[in-house]
C-alpha cells in the first residue's frame, strides 16, 4: 500500500513535531525583558540580592515549565465534534476531556487545524472525571476539514508561557456552505405532486377554511363535514386552504473555479433552505449525483452535505466518517 | 470559591505583592516620606477595594507624567540618587495601576511595577527584612497571577474549588524561593562584589548616644537599647563569647558642673591613616564597621587604638574612601558624613605595657568647675589617704565608688548633679560614676578625663557586635610614663548593656539571623564559590588523618544508605498511593449522603437495633409511624441506589431529601 504524498507529509510533520511547543504570552515577554535586565543589572553591579531575584525569576520559568507540563500530563482526549458547521459563523464544537489523576487548571482546546478558529476553555479538572468542554469554532471555508490532532494549551500557573500539547486524533469535519442571500430566484418548479394533493388550486390543505362543496366520487371521505351534509341532505366536504407545494430541482455545476464554485453552493443553500421552509420538496443534481427531491429539515441536511463536498474528492469511507 | 471572592482575593495578593515590593525599597530608609505616604495611603484604599481614580484615568496620567520630570529633574541636579528616583516613581505608577479600572492590562502593570520595585529594594537595602519582604512578593505575586490564569479560564459565574490551586501555587511558591538559593548559589560569579551596597540610612534613626557632650542629667535609656551599632572582627581572634573590653570612641576633658564637652580642635589636615603615638607589637587587628544606627563620627577602637586607617564611607548614592581628621587627645573622626563607615584600627594587647610621651600641657585635665561642692575634694582626700602616684590613687577611689554605690538607671533632676550622686543618692549611672572619679582625681591634683564608649562586645558567628546598650563611660587618669590609663568606678553588673531579657533574646536571635544573611548573602562572592566547590570536591580533613584509601568513610556510606532508603520509601509510598484503587466518584458522594442522614439520626436520638440496617430502621420507623419513617424510607431508598445501583445523586436532589428529614426532625 503506497501513501500519497499529503499523507506523508502529514506523518512527516507529526514525527518532526516536538512533544510541546511553548509561546510566551505578551506579559510573559515583558517578564523575559525584566529577567534580562535583573540579569545584567546583577552582572554589572555584582549586587548579590540581584543575583537572588534573578534566581527567583528564572526558578519561577522553570517552575512555570514544571507544573503547565504537570496540567498536561495524564489527559485523555475524545472528539465529540459539531452537529452542524457553516462556513464563517461560529459553530458549537464539544470535547470531552479527563485525566487519570492529578488536577488540571486553565486548559484551551482547540483544533490543530489552521482553518478553523477558536477554542473550549476548562478552568478546573479533577481527576477521575471526564468533562465536556464546548467551544465556538469558525471554519474559514466549506467542505470537509481533516483534523489530525486536538490541541491543549495551558498558561498555568503564571500566564507567561502558553504551552501546548497536540494529541493525534484523527477525523472528519465536514463545513456546510456560508449561510447568506441568494440572489437569484430557483428555476421553475419540476412540477407539482400527483394525485389528491397535486393540484395546488384545490383546497385540500390544513390551513383556513374555504368553503364546502360536494363530495366527489373517489374524493377523501375524511373530509366530509357531517353536521351540514346532514342539514343540506348530501354529502359536503370541506375545503381548506393549503399552501403551494412544488418540488425543484436545483442544479449545480461541479466544474466552476472553486471560488464560483463556492459561491454557487452558498447560493443554492440559501434557495434550499427557504424552499424547504416554506414546504416545497427539493433536490439536487450535481454532475453524476442525483439527490431525489424531498422535503424537511433532513433533506435539508442532505443537501448541505452533498453542496459541501462538492468540488472535493470524496470516498464513502471519508463521507461516513463526517456523518 | 465563587467568581467574586475569587477575584477579590486575587486583587488582595497583587496589592500585597506590590505592598511587599514596596516595603522592601521603603525599608532601606532612603525613600522620600512623600513617597512612602502615597504609596501605603493608595494600598490601603486599593486594599478596601475602592478604585478611587477609575474615573481619572486623565488627570492622574498627568500627574504621573509631571513627577516624572520632576523626579528626572532632581536626579539630574543630584539632589536624588536615580535608583531612589525610579523606585519612588515606581510606586507612583503601582498605586495609579491599582486604584485604577480594572482589566488584565492593569493587572499586568501592577505586577511588572512590582517587579521594578523589588529590583529596586534589592539595589537599595542589604538588610535581612529584604529577604522577608521578597518570600511575601513571590507568595502572593504567585497566588494572584495563578488565580489570574483561573480567572480568565472559568466561565462567568462559575464556582471553583480553591483548595488544589492554593496546593499547587504553595508548592510552587517554594519550590521557585528553593530555585532561587540554588541559582544564587551555583551562579558563577563574575565580578568581587565590589558594588554591593551596604545598608542605607537606618529607618529608625541613630541610637548610640555617643555625642559632643556627656551631660550627668541624661537619661540612662541607652542601656536598655539592644540595637547593633558596630560590627568587629579581631584578628588575633579571642575566640570568647563576651569580651571584657572597652572601645573608646572620644574622651572630654572639660567640666562645667553640669556635662563634659571637649576643648580640642583639629590640630592636622585631613589623612588617610592617623597614628596615635608610639606602639609596640603585638597588637590587636580590628576590622570595624560602623552601621547607621551608630549616628556618630568618631572612629571607635579598642582602648586605646595606636593606629586608625583605610576607612571607607558608605551612603546610599555608593561607597568611597574616606579621610580622616584627629583632634589630638580627644578623637579621630572622618571628615565626611556617611551613612555607615569601614575602617581598620590597630591597639595593643592588654598585655603590652604602653610607654607613651605625656601631654605637654596637662592643665586642661586639672581644671575643676567653680561651682564644685567643696565636700567633692574633702572626699577625695579621704579616700586617697596616703596615695603617691596617681594609680594608686585612682584604684584606691576605684574600690570606695564601687563599693558604697549603687548602679541605678533611675534619675531625677539635681541641681549639682556631681553633689547629688555623691552625697544625697549615692546611685547613679556610668557617667556619674566615671565623673565623680576624674573630678576627685583632679581635685587630688592629678590629670584625669572622662572617655566615652562601649564596654563589651558579643560573639555573633565569626564576628563580635556592640550594642547601643553597650555604651559607657568612664575615667582616664595620666599616669606618668604610660599616658592616660583608664580606670573604670562603675560597679560591675552597670557596666554592660541592661535590656529587657525578651527584647534582648528576640534581637540577639535577629543579629544572629542577620550575620548569616550577611555572610552567606549580602557578601557571597567568587572566593565563597570556589571554597564551596573545593568543599564539595574534597571534604576538609583534619590533620593526621589516615589517608583515603579504597574504602569509603563509614559516616558517608550510612548517610548515603540512609538517603537512598529514604528516597526508596518515599517512592514506593508514592506508587502505592497512585496504585490504591480509589472509589468511584458516585460512591463517595452516596457514603457522605448517608453521612449526612446519620448524624440527623442521632440528633433525632434514633438509634439502630443490633445488626439493624438503614433500610430495616427505615421500614420499622414507617411501620410504626414514626414522623421520621417516610422521610428516611426514601432517603434510605436513594440511598442505596446511589450507592450500589449506578445511579448518581444530585446535589439538589440530595438536598431536597435532607431537608424533609430536617423538617421531620423539627
Amino acid at each position: 500500500m503506497t501513501a500519497s504524498p499529503a499523507g506523508l507529509w502529514r506523518r512527516f510533520r507529526r514525527w518532526w513535531r516536538p512533544p510541546r511547543t511553548l509561546k510566551t504570552t505578551r506579559v510573559g515577554r515583558t517578564y523575559l525583558v525584566l529577567t534580562l535586565g535583573v540579569g545584567f543589572g546583577a552582572l554589572n553591579t555584582g549586587n548579590n540580592l540581584l543575583y537572588l531575584l534573578l534566581g527567583l525569576l528564572l526558578s519561577l520559568i522553570v517552575l512555570s515549565g514544571v507544573l503547565s507540563e504537570r496540567a498536561l500530563r495524564d489527559l485523555r482526549v475524545r472528539r465529540l465534534g459539531a452537529d452542524g458547521a457553516h462556513a464563517g459563523e461560529p459553530f458549537p464544537f464539544r470535547w470531552a476531556v479527563s485525566r487519570s489523576r492529578g488536577t488540571a487548571f486553565a486548559l484551551a482546546l482547540s483544533e490543530d487545524s489552521h482553518e478553523l478558529t477558536g477554542q473550549g476553555m476548562v478552568a478546573y479538572l479533577e481527576p477521575g472525571a471526564e468533562l465536556v468542554v464546548r467551544g465556538d469554532l469558525t471554519a474559514a471555508r466549506r467542505g470537509p476539514h481533516r483534523l489530525t490532532g486536538v490541541r491543549v494549551t495551558t498558561t498555568f500557573p503564571f500566564g507567561l508561557f502558553a504551552k501546548t500539547r497536540v494529541f493525534d486524533l484523527e477525523g472528519l469535519l465536514l463545513v456546510y456552505p456560508r449561510r447568506g442571500y441568494a440572489c437569484e430566484d430557483p428555476a421553475a418548479a419540476e412540477g407539482g405532486p400527483a394525485g389528491d394533493a397535486g393540484d395546488p388550486r384545490k383546497g385540500d390543505g390544513s390551513g383556513d377554511l374555504l368553503g364546502l362543496r360536494e363530495l366527489k366520487p373517489l374524493e377523501d371521505a375524511r373530509r366530509i363535514h357531517w353536521k351540514k351534509s346532514a342539514a343540506a341532505g348530501k354529502l359536503l366536504r370541506v375545503e381548506r386552504e393549503r399552501e403551494e407545494r412544488r418540488t425543484y430541482l436545483l442544479r449545480l455545476d461541479d466544474r466552476l473555479p472553486p471560488e464560483l464554485l463556492d459561491r454557487h453552493c452558498e447560493e443554492l443553500a440559501t434557495v434550499s433552505r427557504r424552499l424547504l421552509l416554506d414546504g416545497h420538496e427539493v433536490g439536487l443534481q450535481s454532475g453524476a449525483t442525483r439527490l431525489r427531491p424531498g422535503a424537511g429539515p433532513g433533506q435539508l441536511r442532505r443537501i448541505l452535505r452533498a453542496l459541501a463536498w462538492a468540488g472535493y474528492r470524496t470516498d464513502r469511507h471519508d463521507e461516513e466518517a463526517a456523518a | 470559591m465563587n467568581a467574586g471572592a475569587r477575584r477579590r482575593l486575587r486583587l488582595v495578593c497583587r496589592d500585597g505583592a506590590a505592598g511587599a515590593a514596596f516595603a522592601s525599597m521603603a525599608s532601606s530608609g532612603q525613600l522620600p516620606l512623600w513617597a512612602v505616604g502615597a504609596f501605603f495611603a493608595g494600598l490601603v484604599l486599593a486594599l478596601l477595594d475602592r478604585r478611587v481614580l477609575a474615573a481619572r484615568a486623565g488627570l492622574t496620567t498627568g500627574f504621573l507624567l509631571f513627577s516624572a520630570v520632576g523626579l528626572g529633574f532632581l536626579v539630574v541636579s543630584g539632589a536624588f540618587d536615580a535608583v531612589v528616583a525610579a523606585g519612588a516613581f515606581a510606586g507612583l505608577v503601582a498605586v495609579q495601576r491599582m486604584l485604577s479600572q480594572l482589566s488584565p492590562a492593569a493587572d499586568g502593570q501592577v505586577h511588572l511595577t512590582s517587579l521594578l520595585m523589588i529590583a529596586g529594594g534589592a539595589a537599595l537595602s542589604g538588610d535581612i527584612w529584604f529577604a522577608g519582604w521578597l518570600v511575601l512578593f513571590a507568595g502572593l505575586g504567585c497566588f494572584s497571577l495563578g488565580l489570574g490564569v483561573l480567572e480568565q479560564a472559568a466561565p462567568e459565574g462559575a464556582e471553583l474549588p480553591l483548595k488544589p490551586l492554593v496546593r499547587q501555587l504553595s508548592l510552587g511558591a517554594a519550590l521557585a524561593l528553593a530555585g532561587a538559593a540554588v541559582f544564587f548559589i551555583a551562579f558563577p560569579r563574575m565580578s568581587w562584589n565590589l558594588a554591593s551596597r551596604r545598608g542605607g540610612a537606618s529607618l529608625f534613626g541613630a541610637v548610640s548616644g555617643i555625642a559632643d557632650a556627656v551631660r550627668m542629667d541624661g537619661p540612662g535609656t541607652i542601656k536598655r537599647n539592644p540595637r547593633v551599632v558596630a560590627r568587629v572582627q579581631l584578628d588575633p581572634d579571642p575566640g570568647t563569647d563576651a569580651l571584657d573590653a572597652y572601645w573608646v570612641a572620644r574622651t572630654f576633658d572639660t567640666f562645667d558642673g553640669q556635662q563634659w564637652v571637649g576643648s580640642g580642635a583639629p590640630a592636622n589636615p585631613p589623612l588617610m591613616q592617623v597614628h596615635l603615638g608610639r606602639y609596640q607589637r603585638p597588637l590587636v587587628h580590628q576590622q570595624i564597621e560602623l552601621l547607621p544606627a551608630y549616628g556618630a563620627r568618631s572612629l571607635v577602637g579598642l582602648d586605646s587604638p595606636v593606629l586608625l586607617a583605610n576607612a571607607t564611607l558608605h551612603a546610599p548614592s555608593g561607597s568611597a574612601r574616606v579621610s580622616l581628621e584627629e583632634v589630638p587627645g580627644q578623637e579621630v573622626r572622618f571628615t565626611e558624613p556617611g551613612a555607615s563607615y569601614t575602617y581598620h584600627a590597630y591597639s595593643p594587647t592588654p598585655q603590652v605595657v604602653r610607654r607613651t610621651q605625656d601631654p605637654p600641657d596637662p592643665s586642661t585635665d586639672l581644671t575643676l568647675p567653680e561651682s564644685l561642692d567643696p565636700r567633692v575634694p574633702a572626699l577625695a582626700r579621704q579616700v586617697a589617704g596616703d596615695a603617691r602616684d596617681p594609680a594608686e590613687a585612682a584604684r584606691r577611689l576605684q574600690q570606695y565608688l564601687r563599693a558604697n554605690y549603687q548602679y541605678t538607671l533611675d534619675l531625677n533632676q539635681a541641681g549639682d548633679p556631681l553633689a547629688d550622686f555623691l552625697f544625697e543618692r549615692r546611685a547613679g549611672h556610668c557617667e556619674h560614676f566615671a565623673t565623680a572619679m576624674a573630678v576627685m582625681l583632679r581635685s587630688l591634683g592629678y590629670p584625669a578625663r572622662v572617655a566615652g564608649g562601649f564596654y563589651g562586645g558579643e560573639r555573633v558567628g565569626a564576628q563580635y557586635v556592640l550594642r547601643a546598650a553597650d555604651a559607657h563611660a568612664w575615667s582616664q587618669v595620666l599616669v606618668p610614663g604610660r599616658g592616660f590609663v583608664s580606670v573604670d568606678a562603675t560597679p560591675e553588673d552597670g557596666r554592660g548593656g541592661q535590656p529587657p531579657a525578651l527584647f534582648a533574646f528576640l534581637t540577639e536571635q535577629l543579629e544572629r539571623l542577620e550575620e548569616l544573611w550577611r555572610r552567606s548573602v549580602v557578601d557571597y562572592s567568587m572566593l565563597d564559590q570556589v571554597e564551596l566547590a573545593r568543599a564539595l570536591v574534597s571534604p576538609p580533613r583534619s590533620e593526621g588523618a589516615a589517608s583515603p584509601g579504597w574504602v569509603p568513610d563509614a559516616k558517608a556510606l550510612a548517610a548515603s544508605a540512609a538517603v537512598a532508603l529514604g528516597v526508596y520509601a518515599l517512592l514506593r509510598r508514592r506508587r502505592a498511593a497512585a496504585r490504591a484503587p480509589r472509589p468511584p466518584r458516585a460512591v463517595t458522594e452516596a457514603s457522605r449522603f448517608l453521612d449526612a442522614i446519620e448524624r440527623r439520626l442521632r440528633s433525632a436520638r434514633i438509634r439502630y437495633r443490633d445488626g439493624e440496617q438503614l433500610e430495616e430502621l427505615a421500614v420499622r420507623l414507617s411501620a410504626g409511624r414514626h414522623p421520621f419513617g417516610a422521610a428516611l424510607n426514601r432517603a434510605a431508598r436513594r440511598y442505596l441506589e446511589a450507592r450500589f445501583g449506578g445511579r448518581p445523586l444530585d446535589p439538589a436532589e440530595r438536598a431536597v431529601l435532607l431537608a424533609a428529614l430536617d423538617r421531620a426532625v423539627q
